[in-house]
């Protein structure tokens, strides 16, 4: 394989490792208040994901992929509630362990991965395409 | 045949410049990847200083850089910036101006192969 065809990849691979991220971060976001369903129930836990380069045999670039997904160890926040089903005998309710603002950054910084990984496919397209016009004749 | 040797030499550049591109997208790829180290090609001079002993390739599970055969050597850079907690030594901005370079070059590149090839053509068309 071709450098420029295998930098195609490895961006492409890049793009796939961030739009995985993006889609831990919704799920994050979009479960930032789901309680559990009976008294004393532990509540949604944060997710999180981690990279892994890797070499491609193929390429001989270094890939990128999503090593693991995992749960956020760190403790959940607790409100008092009463009336909430997922209330323990004290009234508290344990809320999931999710940072809108962290997520928020997340999300931010996935997205700026993305288009500099969409910036390296256009140029690599662009050089491809030049190397193709030296045969046009002009 | 070849004057002044100038389409081998434009050859070898625009290879190492591909190389160069994937070593920025590889970079780039693994922008949040706990522990890369950004990685750069060696410079083109020095490509240019080496005369011929590069070693070749005679199984073909034996690997060269982008699968080109003109085994350009990357490297993980030096860095002296700040260490962040992830290990991480890729500066994005960097790489992106690496990549305007790499696009810079490569369109001088083409436009002086397509000069020179003009002039052939004229000459041979008479």
């Amino acid at each position: 394989m071709d450098a420029l065809t295998a930098s195609l990849r490895i961006a492409a691979s890049g793009l796939g490792a961030q739009s995985e991220r993006l889609r831990v971060v919704s799920e994050n976001l979009a479960n930032a208040q789901s309680t559990g369903n009976f008294p004393g129930a532990d509540p949604y836990r944060r997710k999180t994901v981690t990279f892994v380069s890797e070499l491609d045999r193929i390429s001989g670039g270094s890939l990128v992929d999503v090593s693991a997904i995992d749960r956020d160890p760190s403790a959940f926040r607790l409100e008092f509630e009463p009336g909430n089903i997922a209330a323990d005998e004290n009234g508290y309710v344990k809320l999931p362990n999710v940072n809108v603002l962290i997520e928020m950054a997340d999300m931010t910084e996935a997205n700026r991965s993305y288009e500099a990984n969409l910036q390296v496919i256009r140029q690599a397209r662009d050089l491809i395409s030049m190397t193709i016009d030296l045969m046009r004749t002009s | 045949m070849e004057p002044v040797n100038l389409f081998d030499l434009a050859m070898r550049q625009s290879q190492w410049l591909a190389v160069r591109q994937t070593a920025i997208a590889g970079n780039v790829a693994n922008v949040n990847t706990p522990g890369y180290l950004a990685r750069d090609v060696e410079p083109f001079e020095k490509v240019l200083d080496r005369t011929g002993t590069v070693p070749g390739s005679t199984q073909p599970g034996h690997m060269g850089f982008g699968a080109t055969e003109a085994s350009f050597r990357t490297q993980a850079q030096e860095y002296n910036g700040a260490i962040l907690p992830s290990k991480n030594t890729v500066v994005i901005e960097n790489e992106l101006m690496k990549a305007g370079e790499v696009r810079r070059a490569f369109e001088m590149n083409t436009a002086i192969v397509r000069a020179f090839h003009g002039m052939l053509l004229s000459v041979s068309k008479g």
